[in-house]
């Protein structure tokens, strides 16, 4: 599932290598918080279990052919959501740059696809929810498979969506996702049962690894990872469900102008602002940019479901929530100075 | 466990400026590949010949790169190959064969793939990780993560021999497919996982006694040269050059 350079557009990849640099930058923030070197060393040699472990093949039931382990979840499980998310995304960059398995632009959307999704969502949502505190196999297995599935599903719904919003492929959008989903589907299932037989053997042979892992837990904050959620799920499907008809000030201006939106006066300023405005909008009026050759998008015009709209909500969502954030981090620096200054 | 013989005897001074300048080259040059048009081949044409110029500049083997290029990117020829089946529009005919525009996007995709990994493939032939790391260091990357990549790289070639030798015996001892199925193997990749936690205790104890302080910065950082800021300088304008020349 690793995006290849090749596949994106520099706006994309650009977007994904500051939504996962500042990720990196707050999981960071986190695990620093205890300064417990013998944590910064087993981050290390579990980053590199899972590169050894994907050496080790198993044959796939029913198949013939053969599959590895991902190590996504199972190194959540093991680490806790930020520790893991730093080490995926160290062994993300490895594969990138020192075996080119990924590009090096597209390094942001692969280790959000790859990291985030079982570190942030599958996790805390799903694996620890289904599995609570209890080592017990039907728990742990159902917990496993669910989280896994999720996960990997997420993924590949971003790869779809980073992939047709760059523009590069011709693939539309439908045919994608139905060729994605299905094979991530019958992977995950495959993941979460290698992931529930791995943490079963250890919480069979040596639980303290797990229950480590189960203590810090109990002080950890949702709130970041709540708020993502809610925005991907309101910009992408409940954003189909808005309104066709003019806002406020549209309907005003028809109401006196006869038009939605007022022509400007053909001034030359206004003529190369609206030309930059034009190119560098990437998703034109919250949706795909018509080629000129009929309309962008193969959708059913009586259906709400459009996938303009799910790209547009999505991004606008995840740019609010990037912005929001870093102007936390600077009002919260600020304020700590304030604070300093008054002592 | 070595290093791969690749890896291990890199040439220590191969690329002609220093390994952050080389890194940001490096980063440079894949996004104006990426922002080529998805219809415009001569373009990512001319900036391969980049590519091939350090290729051939840092004296490595074109056949290793070639080697390698063949194993990876089979999501991006599926990708190629979507482009060719629903672009089938003539765009002209070369030859009395009709060229459509989903063949030119298809090339584009697979050049654009081979430009940019052979790249990445030249850097990471050229920079031994350690040096990669104190790179990163310098861009402003936190010590955590560099440190955290370090170990990575460290320990995956150790953990990986561990990992082969568990394969090997158990292939030695199974019989056609028996004893390979999920349940067993996950007994293998559980025990590597113990086996791995105790080395991380066993790390953690030796780097203590050596003074580890939660990172491994021990070297000074390279110092960013007049040499590396003109061929920084020049290879962006090289590259601005082949954008305004190839991109009307």
């Amino acid at each position: 599932m690793h995006m290849s350079d090749a596949l994106l557009s520099p706006a994309v990849g650009g977007a994904f290598w500051a939504v996962s640099g500042g990720l990196i930058a707050w999981s960071i923030k986190k695990s620093s918080m205890d300064q417990d070197g013998r944590k910064t060393a087993l981050m290390g040699v579990l980053g590199a279990f899972v590169f050894a472990a994907q050496m080790i093949n198993f044959t796939i039931p029913g198949t013939g052919s053969s599959g590895h382990l991902g190590g996504g979840l199972l190194l959540t499980v093991l680490l806790g959501p930020h520790r893991a998310f730093i080490a995926l995304a160290s062994v993300l960059v490895i594969q990138s740059l020192f075996f080119a398995d990924g590009g090096l632009l597209a390094l942001g959307c692969n280790i959000f696809n790859l990291a985030f999704f079982p570190a942030f969502v599958a996790y805390p949502f799903l694996y620890r929810t289904i599995a609570g505190n209890s080592l017990t196999s039907a728990r742990l297995g159902a917990a496993s498979m669910t989280a896994a599935t999720a996960g990997l599903l997420m993924g590949a719904c971003f790869v779809v969506l980073q992939t047709t919003v760059s523009g590069i492929s011709e693939l539309p959008f439908g045919t994608f996702m139905l060729f994605m989903l299905p094979i991530h589907f019958a992977i995950g299932i495959v993941e979460g049962l290698v992931t529930w037989a791995v943490v079963a053997f250890v919480a069979a042979t040596d639980p303290t690894l797990l229950s480590m892992q189960h203590e810090s837990d109990k002080k950890r904050s949702l709130t970041p990872a709540v708020f993502i959620l809610i925005a991907l799920v309101t910009g992408g499907t409940l954003a189909w469900f808005a309104s066709p008809y003019p806002d406020g000030l549209e309907w005003s201006m028809a109401r006196t102008s006869g038009q939605e939106e007022i022509e400007g006066r053909p001034e030359p300023v206004h003529g190369t602002l609206s030309s930059i405005q034009e190119k560098i909008a990437f998703l034109p009026d919250y949706g795909f940019r018509s080629t000129g050759d009929g309309p962008s998008e193969s959708t059913d015009p009586a259906s709400p479901v459009n996938t303009g709209t799910s790209v547009s909500g999505i991004a606008g969502s995840l740019m609010v929530l990037i912005l929001a954030g870093v102007i936390g981090l600077f009002t919260g620096a600020g304020m700590r100075k304030t604070e300093k200054t008054g002592e | 466990m070595s290093e791969p013989k690749h890896h291990a005897n890199r040439p220590e001074h191969a690329l002609p400026a220093g390994d952050r300048a080389s890194l940001g080259i490096l980063a440079i040059f894949i996004i104006f590949v990426v922002a080529v048009p998805k219809n415009n081949l001569p373009a990512v044409i001319a900036y391969g010949a980049f590519t091939l110029f350090v290729i051939t500049a840092s004296r490595l083997s074109l056949r290793l790169i070639m080697k390698r290029l063949l194993v990876i990117s089979p999501f991006v020829l599926f990708m190629a190959a979507g482009n060719l089946y629903f672009d089938r529009q003539p765009i002209f005919d070369a030859w009395n064969f009709a060229v459509t525009g989903g063949m030119i996007s298809a090339g584009v995709i697979a050049a654009k793939s081979l430009v940019t990994i052979s790249a990445l493939l030249v850097y990471s032939h050229s920079v031994p990780f350690h040096r990669f790391g104190n790179a990163l260091r310098a861009f402003g990357v936190p010590e955590l993560f560099a440190t955290q990549l370090q170990l990575v790289y460290r320990y995956s070639f150790m953990l990986g021999d561990e990992a082969r030798s568990l394969q090997k015996a158990r292939d030695l001892r199974s019989f056609g497919h028996k004893g390979k199925d999920i349940r067993a193997t996950a007994q293998l990749i559980g025990s590597l996982l113990v086996r791995s936690s105790l080395r991380a205790e066993k790390i953690y104890m030796a780097m203590s006694a050596r003074g580890f302080g939660n990172n491994l910065a021990l070297q000074q950082k390279e110092p960013f040269t007049k040499r590396d800021a003109i061929t920084v300088l020049l290879t962006t304008w090289y590259f601005l050059a082949v954008r305004i020349v190839f991109i009307p």
